[in-house]
């Protein structure tokens, strides 16, 4: 019986490879790959090359299925669950697409270029439509760093460095130049080509002086060299936005630099009001309060901000200062030791 | 052929050198494997062994639960959908697993077994962890507003962001049921995005009464939306939420001028002129609803509640009796009916209605099971 029913899964995939070499033959590999798989449902290398074909033939839902069946069989295979994440991804199931997409990054993706730039690509437009724009922004640079060609990443560069939780195709039609041109900016920042930077961004500026986002931009490029016209920008989007957080964070970080510790303190308490789970919104306020000899607040909020996002290395040096400063030289050891697993190259940052 | 599969698939499992002389393992023997198995996180292995036991021995309900529980969580919800069909027929307490084979439904786009079986879970008290509370209700609210029954699906998200706080998928879920969007977040089409997920910020902050907040969103909404239909309606709603009720008939006025037969802005209307005392304001744009959507039972009650409010008891009475037969578990409309049959001389209904409305006021606001809540909402007209 068991002989048998191997003869037949073996004609079939062998007979399989047959239309492959043909053009326009995919519906048959399709049909036999079905067959062999209802006689051997955990056949892994019939369930890959039918979800191939169907992702080929746009059928997504289908891909999406075989895929799931492939990866709960093989659970370390990174193509499987990139090809699961994108399928979803056409199909608008959008938070279990990055979670795929995700797992497709950690599990790898060996030598197949192609396919892991889309998987950075979708995960780095997905992250935006999350709201997690500086994830994405990081993923994107990266991209743009490992020689990716950068028309393809304008729009979510500009749609993550304008903070909007849109995909490039929900763009609204009115203002994709709007998107394009923080794009471009960004990009010319990130290649240091400041001079073409700021020309954008006096034409996004010009068009488009009353849009959110738009003065925060420009008021981040500015901060490095010119911090006076930064703070104005900034302090500007906050008019058009008074709930932007991030926007209001940056100028505490800024006011920190500039030793205004009342004013980053209250803007830090301004955020953690509105998102009471904001970590960085807790590193503002402790340095704050650190720095206005605060000592004890202080190491209480870094540390909310230390449990709330334990990756966040600027986090634990300002605790390894305080509890310096603290006499705690137990506890500062310990942060000194947490930098420096973060600082090795294989901790997830 | 494939009915085989399993036995031969275990057959290799317990394949050893004596094999062939062996007697089968005993149901016991599979059951206790399946769950070794399952707690060692080798759950292929598991879903095998189960789906042997379960094939041994077809009343076993842990096997058929644990099968679909697997199936569930590897997301294959085509294939988890039988074994918790099976655990549902042969269970003592199936509760929890028609809320699984809704979801499942709802990711096969089973829509209308989906709601169905959302509908039986609540009918059993909705049982479940805090997480599958929390994914179940929102799927079903996403399917109420799919079916054009926003209120309910409202009531349902903005719970669950008083409790989880503005997570992007309630957001996109309050937007789309804020403006009257009835579809899901995985078929409205994308020009829409920006709309909707002002739409919902604002409506999640206004759940989380975080006003300034959701002020904001609100502002950019009409700012650029402001010609789109539901987007000065939904301006009412909060407005009417904060029961500022001049403001809130202003933007439904707007919104009569956009859209002169929608149905919802006529009711919210005339709820904002007979909140605001100004129920002769009412008659018109309750009247007007109650023709454009005769079965809308909160149209007929606030049209009977304004006819009641300027005198016409008869006539009001006659409104009520029909949102009483749409919406029989509201106790609004049967304190409203017990007035006017006072005013009528009609004791013994006034008494009648007066009882069903205190047995029904507690239980409306407190007690009530969800599906209970959920039906004494008459299905909104679909807009779009």
């Amino acid at each position: 019986m068991e002989g048998r029913k191997a003869r037949r899964v073996g004609k079939i995939s062998r007979n399989w490879r047959q239309p492959r070499k043909k053009e326009n033959r995919d519906e048959d590999a399709i049909r036999l790959y079905q067959q062999a798989l209802a006689l051997q449902p955990g056949w892994k290398e019939g369930l890959w090359y039918l979800g191939v074909l169907e992702f080929g033939k746009e059928q997504y839902a289908e891909t999406s299925d075989v895929m799931r069946h492939l990866v709960a069989l093989e659970p370390k295979a990174g193509p499987a669950w990139a090809l699961l994440g994108i399928s979803e991804f056409q199909t608008r199931a959008y938070q279990r697409a990055l979670d795929h997409l995700q797992r497709a990054r950690v599990e790898g993706l060996g030598d197949r270029q192609e396919l892991a730039q889309s998987v950075f690509l979708y995960t780095s437009v997905l992250l935006t439509r999350f709201e997690q724009y500086d994830d994405a922004m990081s993923l994107l640079m990266a991209m743009v760093k490992s020689g990716s060609a950068p028309e393809p990443l304008v729009e979510p560069v500009g749609l993550a460095a304008l903070r909007y939780p849109f995909l490039p195709a929900e763009i609204p039609a009115d203002r994709r130049e709007m998107f394009r041109m923080a794009g471009e900016a960004a990009l010319a920042v990130e290649a240091q080509r400041p001079q073409e930077a700021e020309k954008i961004f006096g034409s996004m500026l010009a068009a488009y002086p009353n849009e959110p986002g738009v003065h925060f931009l420009y008021g981040v490029f500015l901060l490095d060299s010119h911090p006076e016209e930064g703070v104005k920008e900034l302090k500007r989007e906050l008019e058009l936005a008074p709930f932007n957080t991030t926007a209001k964070l940056r100028l505490g970080d800024e006011y920190l630099k500039e030793e205004h510790y009342d004013e980053a303190e209250q803007l830090a308490r301004d955020v953690i009001k509105l998102e009471p789970e904001h970590a960085s919104a807790y590193m503002v306020l402790g340095e704050a309060l650190v720095a206005k000899q605060d000592v004890k607040q202080g190491i209480a909020a870094l540390e909310t901000s230390r449990k709330l996002k334990p990756d966040t290395v600027r986090t634990h040096w300002d605790l390894l200062r305080a509890y310096s400063s603290a006499g705690r030289a137990e506890d500062a050891k310990l942060e000194k030791e947490e930098i420096e697993r973060l600082r090795r190259p294989d901790a997830q940052q | 052929m494939v009915a085989v599969i399993p036995l031969l698939l275990l057959l290799l499992v317990f394949a050893g050198p004596s094999s062939a002389t062996d007697s089968p393992p005993s149901f016991e023997t599979i059951a206790k494997k399946a769950d070794q198995a399952r707690q060692a996180d080798r759950l292929n292995e598991a879903l095998t062994l189960y789906s042997e036991g379960v094939r041994v021995r077809p009343s076993w309900a842990d096997g058929w639960w644990w099968q679909g529980s697997i199936l569930y969580d590897q997301d294959r919800f085509a294939d988890a959908q039988a074994p918790l069909k099976h655990f549902l027929a042969v269970s003592s307490k199936p509760a929890p697993a028609f809320a699984f084979l809704a979801l499942c439904e709802y990711e096969t786009g089973d829509y209308d077994h989906a709601l169905q079986h959302f509908a039986m879970w609540a009918k059993h008290g909705s049982p479940g962890n805090d997480a599958l509370l929390d994914v179940a209700g929102y799927h079903w609210a996403l399917l109420l507003t799919r079916e054009g029954k926003f209120n309910p699906a409202l009531f349902m998200l903005a719970a669950k962001a008083q409790k989880l706080g503005a997570r992007p998928a309630l957001t996109e879920a309050m937007g789309l049921a804020s403006l009257r969007v009835a579809a899901l977040p995985e078929n409205y089409p994308a020009e829409k995005r920006e709309e909707v997920w002002l739409a919902g910020m604002a409506a999640v902050y206004s759940s989380l009464n975080e006003l300034p907040l959701s002020e904001d969103y609100a502002g950019r909404l009409l700012r650029l939306y402001g010609k789109e239909t539901n987007v000065h309606y939904f301006r009412g709603t909060l407005f009417s939420f904060q029961k500022q009720w001049d403001s809130a008939a202003e933007e439904y006025q707007k919104e009569l001028e956009i859209s002169p037969e929608n149905a919802a802005a006529l009711v919210e209307l005339a709820v904002a002129r007979v909140e605001g005392f100004e129920p002769n304001e009412a008659l018109a744009p309750a009247k007007r609803s109650v023709a454009i959507d005769p079965e809308n039972a909160r149209a007929h009650y606030i049209y009977g509640r304004a006819l009641f409010e300027t005198g016409s008891y008869q006539q009001s009475a006659q409104e009520l009796g029909v949102a009483k037969r749409l919406a029989p578990e509201s106790a609004r409309v049967r304190f409203v009916l017990s007035n006017a049959y006072k005013h009528l001389g009609r004791e013994q209904d006034a008494k009648r209605e007066q009882a069903a409305f205190l047995a029904l006021k507690d239980k409306e606001e407190v007690l009530a099971p969800l599906d209970e809540k959920l039906n004494s909402h008459a299905p909104a007209g679909r807009t779009q």
